[in-house]
């Protein structure tokens, strides 16, 4: 019979009317975010050797990283990540054979300014002569990695391991190939 | 008391100015231009609620919440986005008749307004008791066609053109079924006043008598104001927004205000016409009858705003084909088999 | 007699319902379309030339951006393309984790299709109830990838994480839920008559017309014609699950619409297998593959069943860590070849049911 589905139609429309609501009012409430989010990145300074297989493992080039030679170590001074320009897609994480690199699950990274939008993980000055302990270096990458991100860190390790494994075939390209 | 709230008013109000000593007629003419400016304020604050109540009902039908920030409840919402409409400029596209297109949206509200005057909101509450009352509110409903087509012809766009065209196409061809399908009711009461029709409801409410008739002129209704699934007029999906393509700020709110203000004309005509105007139902008088009408309107407004939220839009040629091939001849056959019966009841002597 | 006359109309860029920025230009007698002619490529970026400067890894993250709607079958199909050219074995439970993503990839776009068609249409509510399903789908993809829409999640080799635990007993809880929410989509538009008048028999495509434009998908199979690639040629371990391949009678916008509606039914069906089987495989997510690719010279071309219709990977390999050329074969571009002939003599109205119901991404269109 002809309006059968329209009579149909409203009996759904008003058993949604009402049926749960299902709204999350963002700044009141959150939806979660789940482990594995792709937000903002972490760089544990410690851990990282400044090999730059991030930087190539980057589809787009995002990471640039400044090294200094600090007696026989390389040390390095800068590490940032243009964030406007990443796609988020986690190769530079997987490509870490150190475990430095994490997501953290803070989504929220918007910018006043244009140039407040590098995302600044670290940037230090190399110290003038070599010193035997990493220690003071470390201390001061500390400092100005906190510095650059005021949210504490939310966690150091990474969830699964097969990523970390380096199986993976992301990136190091080799380094002369116009990069 | 609460039945004659209203009522109450309007006396206490004449006989304050009867104290005064200035001469009958002019107390009368403030008595009337206070209860004019008493129904303008009601409508215009009644098509902003209607424009929240649109939002929390469309909301709720989706698993939202709809507005929830401006105000208790977000009741303040629209007055918050009528401010904010207000301070906008209204852009002029450079090619457009200026003088149209700025006269569109203020002539808008004119045919809505004047309509208002006649319709009987509870017990001896009408502003006007006209002995033409549907003739009137009929006669002037329909001159807000021309305004919509002013604004698309003026806005000098294709959409627009397009939106006008069928607003024409639209609501002349609806206007008859309208009218004919409220035939039916007028020929049982055999007046055009409103408080006979609502008198002659007393016992039975048309919607019994005249079912087809109402499914007719509620159907042809919703056409008229251009809303889902006949909102060809807006159709977003197609043509933009149709007349109010190049609109911007107050100009557009004032064509979506009026939107509003005729839903609320059309259902508080059906409630007039089909659902006994401010009878109570069910003997139930100790609620005042303005509390009825309203409640009546309000519930077919809901119906109206559910069919929006539940119906896809139908097409022009469709659209056509069902106004011209179904309801027409439907209520011609309503109005033929009116006829018939009435004249078996004069016949039976009832 | 009236002189009457046609104009022109710009039905887009800047439409709301062409899906994204496309434009078609009408040529109008009133509101009846006399030609109309599609233009294309306003979200063009290149990838297929960003692919010749990056890695084979680094191509990965840019086939997402194609079909935003249904990423994991994009990675899929280049992966599998680039996994063809190397001969990489992938892990058992690879295997079945990318059939699990990939057909909820399937359905997060169906269940856009279907909304968003009913908002073509004109129902706004059936567009936020099945935005409703779609978010929790999202929902769990970003569980399992860390993102909503590009998810990047195949690798050369298999894919980039295992499930998380407790992920596949969620999913199969909503899978078990899907049927009585496509119910509810039935209820509200397909049964709807005024859709049906709306869509029935508007804009016809002959089974001889859709194979001989190439046409692919939902789109070719509402034709009546039996042709989807997981049952034709299944790639992948498609061959291992029990699924029909839905037909449309009269190749109309309501059989193109309805097969959608179907094949969500069907995606439901291999996702719960899917997750039957994945609970005896145990393994790596990963195949040993060396961390430079360089697959050998030559040339392959691989291409699978996504939502959208056959897409298909070309690559050529000049032995290098970069291929030579990425050239995609892109079902939303290739089933629009026939719009203009198939617009002829609608209304302005039907372009819109029309359109939509090839169901397009524009990012797949300009690629």
């Amino acid at each position: 019979m002809f309006g059968k589905g329209l009579i149909k139609g409203l009996q759904i429309t008003w058993k949604e009317f009402w049926a749960q609501k299902l709204t999350v009012q963002y700044p009141d409430e959150q939806h979660p975010v789940p482990e594995r989010f792709h937000g903002r990145f972490i760089l544990d300074v410690d851990k990282c050797i400044a090999c730059s297989l991030c930087a190539n493992a980057c589809p787009n080039k995002v990471i640039t990283i400044k090294k200094q030679k600090v007696g026989k170590k390389q040390f390095m001074t800068d590490y940032i990540m243009n964030i406007q320009y990443c796609l988020f897609c986690g190769l530079c994480v997987e490509s870490c054979n150190k475990d430095a690199l994490h997501f953290s699950q803070d989504f929220n990274m918007n910018q006043y300014f244009y140039r407040d939008l590098p995302l600044v993980l670290v940037q230090r000055e190399a110290p003038a002569e070599p010193v035997d302990e990493e220690a003071p270096a470390a201390k001061a990458g500390d400092d100005k990695k906190a510095k650059a991100k005021p949210k504490p860190k939310a966690k150091t390790d990474k969830p699964a391991e097969p990523a970390a494994d380096s199986e993976v075939a992301a990136g190091k390209a080799p380094d002369k190939e116009g990069q | 008391m609460l039945e004659n709230l209203f009522v109450g008013i309007a006396d206490w109000l004449r006989s304050l100015l009867g104290g005064l000593g200035t001469p009958g007629e002019i107390n009368e003419a403030i008595v009337m231009l206070a209860k004019l400016v008493a129904i303008l304020v009601f409508i215009l604050v009644n098509a902003l609620w209607l424009v929240y109540m649109e939002r929390k009902v469309a909301a709720y039908m989706q698993a939202r919440i709809g507005p929830n920030r401006v105000g208790p409840k977000g009741l303040l919402q629209t007055t918050a986005d009528i401010g904010k409409l207000i301070s906008k400029e209204i852009v002029i596209p450079k090619k457009a008749d200026v003088v149209v297109f700025l006269l569109a949206p203020v002539l808008i509200f004119v045919p809505t307004l004047m309509v208002f005057a006649v319709i009987p909101f509870g017990k001896n509450m009408a502003a006007i008791d006209m002995n033409i009352g549907v003739f009137y509110l009929l006669a002037i409903a329909s001159l807000s066609t021309l305004f919509f087509w002013m604004g698309g012809w003026a806005s000098n766009s294709k959409y627009s053109l397009i939106g006008s065209m069928r607003v024409v196409a639209q609501m002349v061809s609806y206007e008859l079924p309208l009218v004919l399908g409220l035939l039916g009711v007028v020929m049982i009461v055999g007046s055009l006043k409103m408080s006979d029709i609502i008198a002659a409801q007393e016992h039975t409410w048309f919607i019994f008598t005249q079912p087809i008739a109402f499914l007719i002129y509620f159907i042809a209704a919703v056409a008229e104001t251009n809303r889902t699934p006949f909102d060809l007029v807006e159709g977003e999906s197609e043509i933009i927004a149709g007349p109010y393509t190049e609109y911007g700020g107050m100009a557009f709110a004032m064509f979506f205000l009026a939107e509003y203000a005729n839903i609320m004309v059309i259902c508080a005509m059906a409630t007039i016409m089909f659902l006994g105007g401010w009878h109570a139902p069910f003997g139930l008088d100790f609620i005042p009858s303005w509390v009825w009408f309203f409640l009546k309107m309000y519930i077919l407004i809901f119906i109206v705003m559910q069919f929006r939220w539940t119906y896809p839009r139908i097409r022009v040629d469709q659209l056509m084909g069902f106004g011209w091939k179904v309801l027409v001849p439907l209520a011609l056959a309503n109005i033929f088999i009116t006829g018939i019966g009435m004249k078996i009841y004069q016949a039976i002597g009832w | 007699m009236l002189r009457t006359q046609e104009y022109f109309l710009n039905f887009g860029p800047q439409h709301p319902s062409t899906h994204g920025v496309f434009q078609i230009i009408l040529t109008l007698d009133g509101e009846r379309i006399v030609k109309a002619e599609p233009v294309c490529g306003y979200l063009h970026r290149g990838i297929e030339k960003l692919a010749e400067s990056r890695t084979y890894t680094q191509v990965i993250p840019y086939t997402d951006r194609m079909d935003y709607l249904a990423a994991m079958l994009q990675n899929l199909g280049y992966v599998q393309a680039v996994e063809k050219m190397m001969g990489i074995e992938v892990p058992e439970r690879a295997e079945y984790l990318r059939v699990i993503s990939g057909e909820l990839s399937r359905l997060t776009s169906h269940v856009l299709a279907t909304g968003v068609y009913a908002l073509d249409i004109g129902g706004f509510t059936g567009f936020l109830l099945c935005f409703r399903e779609r978010e929790k789908m999202m929902d769990l993809l970003e569980e399992l990838t860390g993102s909503r829409m590009t998810l990047s999640y195949a690798r050369i080799g298999g894919v980039a994480d295992d499930a998380p635990e407790g992920w596949l007993d969620k999913l199969d809880k909503l899978m078990d839920e899907m049927p009585g929410y496509i119910e509810e989509y039935n209820g509200l538009i397909t049964g709807n008559e005024i859709f049906q008048a709306r869509t029935k028999f508007v804009g016809q495509l002959k089974p001889e017309t859709a194979v001989n434009y190439s046409l692919s998908g939902p789109v070719l199979r509402a034709s009546g014609v039996n042709y989807d690639l997981r049952k034709a040629k299944p790639y992948g371990i498609y061959d291992r699950f029990d699924f029909e391949v839905p037909l449309g009678e009269n190749g109309d916008c309501f059989d193109r619409f309805y097969c959608r509606v179907l094949e969500m039914e069907q995606s439901v069906k291999i996702i719960k297998q899917a997750i039957e089987q994945i609970k005896e495989v145990d393994g790596p997510v990963m195949a040993k593959v060396p961390k430079v690719l360089k697959p050998p010279k030559g040339e392959v071309y691989h291409e699978i069943e996504t939502s959208k219709g056959i897409i298909g990977y070309y690559v050529v390999s000049d032995g290098s860590n970069k291929p030579y050329r990425v050239h995609v074969r892109r079902p939303s571009f290739i089933n629009l070849g026939y719009l203009d002939e198939m617009l002829k003599g609608y209304l302005i109205a039907d372009v819109v049911a029309i359109l939509g119901s090839i169901d397009i991404v524009l990012g797949e269109v300009d690629c």
